[in-house]
């Protein structure tokens, strides 16, 4: 089933007010002097979503753009495009269907979680130590790896918690290592031109993890045995489980929503560590001290912080955030060493799209990218090329966001360490 | 001769080597050892135009395979999909431009499951051999592969304008990517992974020094890349001997201090993006009709990984020994593909030697910014001067007590 020419002449008048009203609506405002730095964004969604019927009064009157006119134009764009989708494709299964609808939002949301906490990783190496980590899939990579080899080659029938606090262990080991032999001399000013030695350096770091694992472990894809069996139950009775039912691998909630154990799993563990993270974060003295390094090296290190040891230290904790995430997941998907290129991508997008170096940001822009690729995947009508186009949802939604707001959803305007923005 | 022509004279002897190469060896396996070293060439082009980008603009692109991809797919395409025949078929889309006729081929995909023929085969099939068909020229396929290839850099190079550093290298790795992914999914026209077949460079042979060479000898595509690297190499050495590499290396090294002082610097970002990719593609659209088929696994990250890898080992700063990287290590890693067994551990090396490779490349960047075989030219060129810049440098250190 293909589009109608209704949909693309939509997504045509939607996408040239969009530019019109971005472009427009920053001239006005560096015209009157006003603050130009949301004009761009709110512009396009405005256009996108009414097209000239809003630029016009904002266009006459130029208001103060407060986070009320970001949020309101993206949701009205959001349900815009929804309509003429419906319009152009009443046929498509996201239109007729709601129980799949349902489904495919609680099942977004849900892998959503954990990208955003794979993407906490990512965020949390560049905003301590002011690079983006190239090897951040690999360590998912290595992660579900190691746990896979735990749990089902070396140690068969064991407490799969063992097999992911040993990926964990292994791949903070790994992190602090690597930080202190090839990233603690680019803070000793041995090393000129340090953003694109730590670009280079981490490249060269999945190149090598990535053939190493093949080598060890081969090329052929593995799959862990899921964690945890439901035990086989229905909510309120068994007789009639309208509010819940689980066989051994999948749980549904409501007849209709079904979300199977490994994910769920998988996101739950997710935003436990997350809450420890947090508490670790605010509540203890390494975490108010990586924070502090964060935002002033020089400062942090006058108040007597060591910020090489903080910078080991995160570089290891965000290796290990992304291996934790891939030893959840590999009872979910099979595992290759190539597996990590994608998420890796993802994860770039979501930290872009919450804001290099902004915890919470990378968490919602892991919802929103999570959303985003449910809903290409559920509602694009060929089921073959909407898979084949997962990374390029994510990619829209980047260059979107370096167009639009460069700096990300929460992103502050300056990174901390000095070499990090230019 | 003074120490400063060691490496000019080296260089000759090196490409006089390699000029005559093909005439003076006759040992085994001729054929796989030319294409061992055309395949080097196809490297050194891509190694050395990224090094421009990357070492002297400063631009860290991951999607230099996205622009080979491009050059490569865009000449299959034209080949696969236009004909010429001095007869209309009246079943495909077709145009006449003077007494013949321009045919567009309809896209049919992967035809192996069904008896499914495209418009042109099924009316070569009534006009039996009757009417002649002619393919667009394999030259006319490089050049507008070259252009395409240009052209997709200007566009890529104006959105990428204002991203700096790893903003520019996640974008330009999504856009290879999403290329990637493009072309794996529109099976209906690309054929997916399936690939695109594409004739040879010289399909019906070609007559060099008095021999015949059919289309399957090695010598004459062995030329064809020798003398487009080359070209490539010429082109980037006069590039950054003009005003070009001087902006551009100012460009890297601080863009609102060159804009200050005058440099253009908008101009300069597209340009050298615009130069280099279509580099990227040229290479890449010659190597397609080398190959004979193109697959959307040409543009996998391994791909861009041995590219920036050769160019980091040979010296990132300086193309020549970005080539001269790329061909030596294509070399070296061929001569480890050799696997071999311990005891009773067998080490596959195909796979092990690109661990090590990996490790050789952390390690050069660590120890050796400049790569492997750019301190060696520098040592003779201008050992002399550095040593002097650099005491300078460490006078003045001391006098301040600030660090670089």
């Amino acid at each position: 089933m293909e589009f109608s020419g209704f949909f693309w002449a939509a997504v045509f008048w939607m996408a040239g007010w969009g530019v019109i009203g971005s472009i427009a609506l920053k001239r006005r405002y560096l015209h009157r002097d006003l603050d130009t730095s949301n004009t761009s964004m709110v512009g396009a969604f405005t256009g996108a979503a009414a097209g000239p019927f809003a630029l016009i009064p904002l266009w006459i009157k130029t208001p103060r753009l407060t986070t009320r006119y970001i949020v309101l134009p993206v949701i009205a764009t959001v349900v815009v495009f929804g309509l003429f989708f419906a319009k152009g494709d009443p046929g498509n299964i996201c239109v007729t269907n709601g129980t799949f609808v349902a489904s495919q939002f609680v099942n977004g949301l849900v892998i959503g979680i954990i990208y955003g906490f794979m993407a906490l990783g990512l965020t949390l190496i560049f905003s301590i130590l002011g690079i983006v980590s190239f090897a951040h899939g690999e360590f998912y990579m290595i992660g579900g790896m190691i746990t896979y080899f735990i749990t089902s080659v070396w140690l068969p029938g064991i407490n799969p918690m063992i097999g992911v606090l040993g990926a964990c262990v292994a791949t903070f080991t790994l992190g602090a290592i690597f930080e202190r032999m090839f990233l603690t001399p680019m803070y000793e000013g041995k090393i000129d031109r340090p953003v694109e030695y730590g670009i280079l350096v981490t490249f060269g770091l999945a190149f090598t993890l990535q053939y190493f694992v093949q080598a060890t472990a081969g090329a052929n894809p593995v799959k862990a045995q899921r964690f945890l069996s439901f035990p086989r139950m229905g909510l309120p009775s068994s007789e009639d489980p309208w509010l819940m039912k689980t066989s051994r691998g999948s749980m549904e909630l409501f007849e209709s929503v079904t979300i199977s154990s490994p994910r769920l799993t998988a996101a739950l563990t997710c935003i436990f560590v997350l809450l420890a993270l947090l508490y670790l974060l605010h509540r203890t003295w390494t975490g108010k001290a990586l924070r502090a390094v964060s935002l002033d090296r020089e400062a942090a290190a006058i108040a007597g912080i060591n910020p090489d040891r903080m910078n080991m230290l995160a570089f290891a904790l965000g290796g290990m955030i992304a291996a934790l995430a891939g030893s959840l997941l590999v009872q979910a998907f099979s595992w290759l060493p190539q597996v990590g290129a994608i998420p890796a991508m993802r994860s770039f997008v979501i930290v872009v799209l919450g804001g290099l170096g902004s915890l919470p940001g990378a968490f919602f822009g892991g919802i929103i990218v999570g959303l985003v690729e449910a809903a290409g995947t559920g509602c694009v009508p060929d089921p073959q090329k909407a898979a084949s186009y997962i990374p390029a949802y994510g990619m829209i939604v980047l260059t979107l966001t370096l167009l639009l707001r460069p700096t990300g959803l929460l992103g502050r305007k300056y990174a901390s360490a000095t070499h990090g923005q230019n | 001769m003074s120490r400063q022509h060691i490496p000019t004279a080296a260089g000759a002897v090196f490409l006089l080597i390699l000029g005559l190469f093909p005439f003076v060896y006759n040992g085994g396996d001729y054929d796989y050892v030319m294409h061992i070293i055309i395949i080097a060439f196809f490297y050194a082009i891509l190694a050395s135009s990224w090094s421009m980008l990357a070492g002297y603009a400063g631009q860290f692109s991951f999607g230099h395979m996205g622009f080979m991809g491009i050059g490569s797919y865009t000449t299959a395409l034209l080949l696969h999909y236009i004909h010429f025949a001095p007869e209309p078929t009246s079943i495909c889309t077709e145009f006449a431009i003077g007494g013949t006729y321009m045919i567009f081929v309809n896209p049919i995909g992967v035809t192996s499951t069904s008896l499914a023929q495209d418009c042109l085969r099924q009316a070569m099939d009534v006009w039996d051999g009757s009417v002649p068909v002619s393919d667009v020229p394999v030259w006319l396929g490089i050049v507008l592969g070259t252009i395409m290839g240009g052209v997709a850099g200007l566009l890529v190079g104006l959105l990428v304008l204002r991203l700096r550093a790893a903003y520019l290298a996640l974008f330009t790795l999504g856009f290879a990517e999403i290329l990637k992914a493009t072309i794996s999914a529109e099976i209906q026209i690309t054929r997916g992974q399936a690939g695109l077949e594409t004739p040879a460079l010289f399909e019906n042979g070609i007559t060099l020094f008095g021999r015949v060479y059919s289309r399957t000898d090695k010598l004459p595509p062995y030329f064809v890349f020798f003398f487009l690297m080359l070209a490539c190499l010429a082109v980037l050495w006069w590039l950054s001997r003009s005003k070009f590499g001087l902006f551009v290396r100012a460009l890297r090294e601080d863009q609102e201090a060159a804009a200050a002082l005058g440099v253009n610097t908008t101009r300069y970002k597209v340009l050298v993006f615009v130069v280099t990719t279509s580099m990227a593609a040229l290479a890449g659209a010659v190597q397609a009709h080398y190959v004979g088929i193109v697959t959307p696994n040409a543009l996998f990250l391994l791909q861009m990984s041995l590219v920036v890898a050769m160019a980091v080992i040979g010296g990132v700063e300086n193309f020549v020994a970005a080539a001269i990287g790329a061909i030596l290590i294509q070399f070296v890693l061929e001569l480890l593909r050799n696997s071999f067994t311990i005891g009773s551990v067998t080490i596959d090396m195909t796979i092990w030697r690109l661990v090590i490779f990996g490790i050789i490349l952390m390690l050069t960047l660590r120890f050796t910014r400049n790569g492997l075989i750019a301190p060696i030219i520098e040592y003779f060129h201008r050992g002399h001067v550095a040593a002097e810049t650099v005491a300078k440098r460490a006078a003045a250190t001391d006098k301040d007590g600030v660090q670089g």
